[in-house]
């Protein structure tokens, strides 16, 4: 019993530390594990449709940027055989005028693994590229000596034709054919020369195609984020909102025994931003394994790996955690907030 | 209600000793619950003066306000109108913070259902108020283990309520109840739950708390038995406290005291 002195005494409730409330919220996850498991499992799914929106989204970029390269570098490697010859057993000379473009680097490892037998490889004067790897095929020459015994002298890169003396650097070649990376102005070739052109003039109307469907793509991909967004956010608060409504009489017990509102709001922050970060951290993977096993099937798993922007996939991870956890939060609190507001009696009753 | 005025005061004062301090006081109460353009008056001018020390029966049909009127006197909920003075406080002055600290303190409730917190074993739930009071964890575990020994489930303090059968609960509850020896004890039908047999046990149980540890207990209840052990008994109807009497003066025979 209170003594004399307290009687007729009202103090202030004792503010219980954050520690007690997160020994708590723990206990209480801890107890209700398959429901929070459950909780948690609401959280995954959201997050996971977000991240297998946002990296099937890379994939696709990557996948397709590849598959393009693919095809241009198939384009040009046929143009060159077609003058050329199959590259087997041929050599090839090389006046490097700039850095390569991914589709020429692709190109020179296309003739290597097709047999090419030798590179002559050289870098016109100023050049700021630096050269593929070769191996033992590869000798690095003076652009003079670049046409000496060669099938096919290739201009790559990109930067301007070098002021050569085309003549005298063709005149060793075992085939007269050039093959140029970009269209230059050909005057200054010798007019014995078969000259290929390995790039491809876009049409203006190409170009406009283009440009439109990168437009699309861009819309496209935001309304899917939108979309998978809203989804996350009703998946998150539905599964949240649920777990915290149905322990109203939990809470208005609590407030009778003489919780302070405080600490039910600091319980569910505690517990809910837990739920969130490990159903966010779960859900992002789940999401980014569907995405990769899904793209991975329809376009090999080889194409995927290759051409995935692995470290803007791995980034989106933040993104995901940061929407999993600040919607779980506002999904618990706002309604813990309610029935720690509510007068005890009337939280007791509730029948939800 | 023509009741005689003068008998009515006479029935109000308190029972054995004249002098035992009010601890309650409720004056002119009323309550209004508006459910949309619904306006349902629960209480209409109830007063009522509870004695330290007493034990008091609330008694009425269903909906005559009985759970508001001690949801009020518990400091659960706030009347629309009118007073309520817990040990002379007026309980409308309290903020959320002082009223946390009554709750916790000088209040402790038992529930019809029990109200026990399902995840926490008894002893969780019976020492989650000392918590709330601040007291270390290791003290509320010696007097948790003591309280539950007290209503005999000293054997049980490390099962969850749901292992539990219904009078054990409500025994735990009661433990809960006492958790920071509090002056009052309010209990809403505490044997409603529970059949006749074990309805007796809580009743001896409550009875036997009030004079060990001389609490103030008020109770909601039909409960014959739990008439006979009070020493008022209240009958409230449509909102308001229409007759007060001790037990010997009711012939328990008949349903109804009129």
């Amino acid at each position: 019993m209170a003594n004399a002195n307290e009687l007729n005494v009202i103090r202030d409730q004792v503010k219980l530390p954050l520690s007690v409330a997160f020994e708590v919220a723990m206990q209480g996850i801890r107890i209700r594990f398959g429901r929070s498991i459950v909780t948690a499992t609401g959280v995954v799914l959201g997050v996971a449709f977000l991240m297998s929106i946002l990296s099937g989204q890379v994939i696709k970029t990557g996948v397709s940027k590849e598959a393009d390269l693919r095809t241009e570098t198939k384009r040009m490697y046929s143009f060159l055989s077609s003058e050329m010859g199959p590259p087997k057993n041929r050599v090839a000379g090389v006046i490097q005028v700039g850095a390569l473009s991914d589709a020429e680097a692709r190109l020179i490892a296309t003739l290597l693994d097709n047999g090419l037998q030798k590179v002559n490889w050289s870098q016109a004067a100023g050049t700021q590229g630096t050269a593929p790897a070769l191996g033992q095929v590869g000798a690095t020459v003076s652009p003079d000596q670049a046409g000496a015994g060669a099938d096919a002298l290739l201009i790559l890169g990109q930067g301007s034709l070098p002021q050569l003396d085309w003549a005298q650097v063709t005149a060793g070649m075992r085939q007269p054919v050039l093959a140029l990376g970009q269209s230059y102005d050909q005057a200054a070739l010798p007019k014995s020369l078969s000259v290929v052109n390995l790039a491809r003039e876009l049409k203006p109307e190409e170009i406009e195609a283009q440009k439109l469907e990168k437009r699309q793509a861009a819309f496209r991909s935001l309304w899917m984020t939108i979309i998978s967004l809203l989804v996350t956010f009703i998946c998150i608060s539905n599964s949240l909102l649920m777990s915290v409504t149905e322990r109203f009489k939990e809470i208005g017990t609590m407030k009778c025994l003489g919780a302070l509102s405080g600490f039910i709001r600091q319980l569910f922050l505690i517990e809910s931003s837990l739920i969130g970060l490990v159903g966010a951290l779960v859900g992002s993977l789940v999401g980014l394994l569907f995405s990769v096993l899904g793209y991975g099937l329809l376009f090999g798993f080889g194409l995927v790996f290759t051409s995935m922007n692995w470290g803007l996939v791995l980034f989106y991870i933040l993104p995901c955690l940061a929407v999993g956890v600040v919607l779980s939060i506002i999904a618990a609190l706002y309604p813990a907030s309610f029935a720690a507001s509510m007068v005890p009696g009337t939280a007791l009753r509730s029948n939800i | 209600m023509n009741v005689d005025s003068a008998k009515l005061e006479a029935l109000f004062a308190s029972p054995a000793e004249e002098q035992a301090p009010c601890i309650i006081r409720a004056v002119e109460v009323e309550k209004i619950y508006r459910m949309g353009t619904l306006v349902i008056p629960a209480l209409r001018g109830a007063s009522v003066d509870i004695f330290k020390g007493e034990y008091l029966s609330i008694m009425g049909p269903s909906g005559s306000g009985k759970t508001t009127l001690f949801n009020i006197i518990g400091g659960l909920g706030k009347p629309t109108s009118g007073k309520v003075y817990i040990d002379q406080v007026d309980i409308a002055q309290l903020d959320h913070n002082e009223l946390a600290w009554l709750r916790c303190r000088k209040v402790g409730y038992i529930f019809q259902s029990y109200h026990l917190i399902q995840v926490m074993t008894c002893l969780e739930n019976v020492t989650l108020p000392m918590a709330f009071a601040g007291m270390e964890a290791e003290e509320a575990r010696e007097k948790g283990i003591a309280l539950l020994g007290l209503v005999g489930l000293g054997e049980r303090i490390l099962h969850k309520p749901s292992e539990l059968s219904g009078g054990q609960q409500q025994r735990c509850a009661i433990a809960r109840a006492l958790a920071n020896s509090p002056e009052i004890i309010l209990a809403d039908e505490p044997t409603a739950n529970l059949d006749s047999h074990t309805g007796r046990e809580i009743i001896d149980l409550m009875d036997q708390l009030k004079v060990e540890l001389n609490v103030t207990i008020v109770t909601a209840t039909h409960d014959l038995k739990m008439l006979r052990k009070s020493d008022r008994i209240l009958w409230i109807e449509d909102g308001r406290i229409v007759k007060m009497a001790r037990p010997d003066e009711i012939d328990f025979s008949l349903g109804d005291f009129d």
